[in-house]
């Protein structure tokens, strides 16, 4: 069995090269940092595992991300490297290439893109190329699949075959580093090329120097390194090893781009050009993201979204409800597993279940951003406002992905370089309101808020995000000793996604919701229903004599600052620590609708509209539900820290809740 | 003198000739993108108050702030 690792530069279409072979739905977007993590499929046509690693422009890794691609090539056993390369960025891409080549490991180039670069003029001589570098090089179309299917039995036979003997010649004062720096290197360890290690070590790869520093005494390979650092600085007249080593493979490969491409026309970004001068506008920048973000809410409220759930609504509490009543009558079940199904589980799974069409129409929306290349401009366009908090606009990237789930979002600040802006960032990102949270919002906003649903959630949206800068700018401020701060993102060229992506990623990512109302919200619903079920007097209690009134009571008073002190409100926001969807559940199974209302409607008779919006705002910004804070826990790598966010949303959702609602009733609301 | 990417107009093309004080962590960056001494280099766009530049070099497009575009030097 074959074991193939998948590397490239970010944003080149390894993940969709890594689906079309392997048959899987990863996420691919077209922004550099979509995949933060190695994955791991299985071949389709050969017998062999294919690992998709996080994009990188170099071994030397600068950012966290990069990091896992290094590390796995050092750490782990593969029979060959999969480089995808992108023909319209030829030199750019072959950087990362040389570096691999030096690995020595079987390689095989997959050359993507070709389409975008025949469009602007470059040709390739393919077979130039491949002659020139010695490995085999299959042009391909990742997006489309084209020249695909012939890479697994390439593979193949390349892992059978050993590496060739790549060697670029760095000049005699590097060489004789290089020589110097391989002879103290042990000669029983499984390391990979010695070469290799060499060259990477003089670059200053930190992973590299670490894993050295477990042979070799580090005094002396600092020693080493500066030595050498010197005599190429006098010999050479270059700024640093790491640029002097640069410019020996960057001189390497302008000789082959010249002898193996032909451009025949000038790159024009005609399309690319106009769109950016309106959504990178010096006064419509900011407008245009504000608008387009409007009108993602009006689509996924007041125009698609709401209509279609109000019918599933409808749905569930008529036909469906009646159909389940049909069916245990003839089935001549018991009153209490009636009363399981008809009041626990159905509104409990079904409440939740209503909200899916707004949340497919939210994921295509994201997707659309991610795939068509606005998300990096909208870092762009934030970046002088994220400098003002302390971060970068690269942040701004996160939260964005946040609005769908938490989970990846915290994932995907990984690509920021500065680990205190990453931090802080992964500490933040809990605040933006997911999709989850999406479902409470509904519920409330369609019961009491009717005419101005859109806003009304919008503006949730936007405590959100506001809370999140004014925290990052008290965190860094306080919290962090100040580190200079880096902001540079790759601005690739806007592409028309296709139908085909967008509707894959959207299922993609809308897939675990349902999922969930099939496990988690299920199992709740049933717990949850038999506690209102069950009491201390015993089964088929009065509701508000149940163990579930007897716990919810416990925190109720806690709340009645804020306008919500019921036992009932207490009792859904415990649930929602598990999922936030839960507590639509919860809600749903204590003000159980009687048959001629619809969910919505018993909602409304409980609460005012001023009560249900600071229990909507005092829900966004409460505890992060249990799957989230593992992500925090394991990508802040501390205990500590996920305490901490835990402790400070409790504190501003209780802030912001209190100071909505006080400030609403001096203001005349109830 | 020493002109740095700031001074030269929108659109205009010019050569990196030093970019030893750009900032450590974004001259790997930059170097990683083939952006050092010799590349050719123009500015795209200005972000308004202030805001990061978009600039075209080597063919690709990147994002980057306007006061570490001024650490580069550039030569027309």
């Amino acid at each position: 069995m074959i074991q193939v690792a998948l590397a490239g530069n970010p944003n080149t279409g390894k993940t969709s090269l890594f689906n079309n072979l392997t048959g899987s739905y990863e996420y691919v977007g077209n922004w550099a940092g979509v995949t933060v993590e190695k994955k791991v499929g299985t071949l389709k046509q050969v017998p062999g595992l294919l690992i998709d690693l996080p994009g990188i422009y170099s071994l030397n890794p600068v950012s966290r991300d990069e990091g896992v691609a290094t590390q796995y090539l050092l750490s782990e056993k593969f029979s060959a490297i999969l480089n995808i390369v992108d023909a319209s960025q030829l030199e750019r891409n072959l950087y990362l290439t040389v570096q691999l080549l030096e690995f020595e490991k079987p390689l095989l180039i997959g050359l993507n893109m070709i389409d975008v670069a025949r469009n602007r003029g470059i040709q390739i001589d393919y077979e130039q190329l491949s002659a020139l570098l010695g490995v085999p090089i299959q042009p391909i179309v990742a997006r489309t699949g084209d020249g695909c299917s012939r890479l697994p039995l390439m593979l193949q036979q390349s892992s059978e075959q050993s590496a060739v003997l790549f060697r670029l010649d760095y000049g005699s004062i590097l060489e004789q580093g290089i020589n110097r720096l391989t002879e103290l290197l042990p000669t029983h360890t499984n390391l990979p090329s010695k070469r290799w290690i060499a060259l990477q070590f003089f670059e200053e790869n930190p992973i590299v120097t670490d894993l050295l520093s477990g042979f070799v005494n580090r005094e002396q390979l600092l020693d080493l390194r500066q030595e050498t650092e010197r005599l190429v600085q006098e010999k050479t007249g270059a700024r640093s090893l790491h640029q002097y080593i640069r410019q020996v493979r960057g001189s390497f490969i302008s000789d082959i781009v010249k002898r193996s491409v032909r451009v025949t026309k000038q790159a024009t970004y005609t399309m690319t050009e106009q769109v950016d001068r309106i959504v990178t506008n010096k006064f419509l920048g900011i407008p245009v993201f504000l608008l387009f973000m409007f009108l993602v809410f009006q689509f996924t409220f007041d125009w698609a979204g709401t209509p279609l759930s109000d019918l599933l609504d409808a749905f569930f509490t008529g036909p469906l409800a009646g159909f389940f009543e049909q069916m245990l009558t003839l089935a001549g079940t018991s009153g209490f597993i009636e009363a399981l199904i008809l009041e626990g589980i159905l509104p409990g799974v079904g409440g939740v279940l209503v909200f899916v069409p707004q949340i497919f129409i939210l994921f295509l929306i994201i997707s659309f951003i991610e795939d068509s290349g606005y998300m990096a401009r909208v870092a762009m366009v934030m970046d002088r406002m994220m400098e003002g908090v302390g971060l970068n606009g690269k942040a701004f990237i996160p939260m964005i992905i946040g609005f769908g789930c938490n989970v990846p979002g915290i994932m995907a600040a990984r690509t920021i370089e500065q680990p205190k802006e990453r931090l802080i960032t992964t500490l933040l990102t809990p605040l933006m309101s997911c999709s989850a949270r999406l479902t409470v919002y509904s519920l409330f906003a369609g019961a009491l808020f009717q005419t101005h649903q859109a806003l009304v959630v919008l503006s949730l949206y936007v405590i959100g995000i506001v809370v999140a800068l004014l925290l990052a700018h008290l965190f860094s401020t306080y919290l962090f000793k100040q580190e200079s701060s880096i902001f540079l993102v790759e601005l690739p060229p806007y592409r028309l996604p296709q139908w085909k992506t967008l509707l894959r990623s959207t299922w993609e990512k809308g897939k675990g919701f349902i999922k969930k109302a099939g496990t988690f919200i299920f199992g709740g619903s049933v717990v949850i229903w038999l506690l209102g079920y069950t009491g201390p007097s015993g089964l088929h209690v009065d509701i508000n004599n149940s163990f579930l009134a007897a716990i919810g009571g416990l925190i109720a008073p806690w709340l009645t600052p804020l306008g919500f002190g019921t036992w009932q409100a207490g009792a859904a926001l415990l649930t929602g620590f598990f999922a936030k969807e839960v507590v639509v559940t919860t809600m749903n199974i204590l003000y159980a609708p009687s048959a001629a209302e619809t969910l919505q409607g018993a909602v409304a008779n409980v609460y005012t509209p001023l009560q249900a919006y600071s229990f909507m705002a005092f829900l966004l910004l409460y505890v992060p539900c249990f799957a989230t804070l593992a992500t925090i826990r394991k990508e802040a790598a501390s205990a500590r820290w996920t305490w901490f966010t835990v402790g400070y949303a409790l504190f501003i959702a209780y802030l912001v809740a209190l100071v909505i609602y006080q400030g609403g009733r001096l203001m005349g609301f109830e | 003198m020493k002109k740095s990417l700031l001074d030269i107009p929108p659109g205009m093309k010019a050569y990196v000739s030093d970019i030893t004080s750009v900032s450590a962590v974004l001259r790997r960056r930059l170097i990683d993108l083939g952006i050092m001494e010799g590349a050719e280099i123009s500015i795209k766009r200005k972000l308004p108050f202030g805001g990061p530049l978009a600039v075209e070099a080597n063919g690709q497009w990147i994002g980057i702030r306007r006061w570490e575009a001024g650490k580069i030097e550039v030569e027309v």
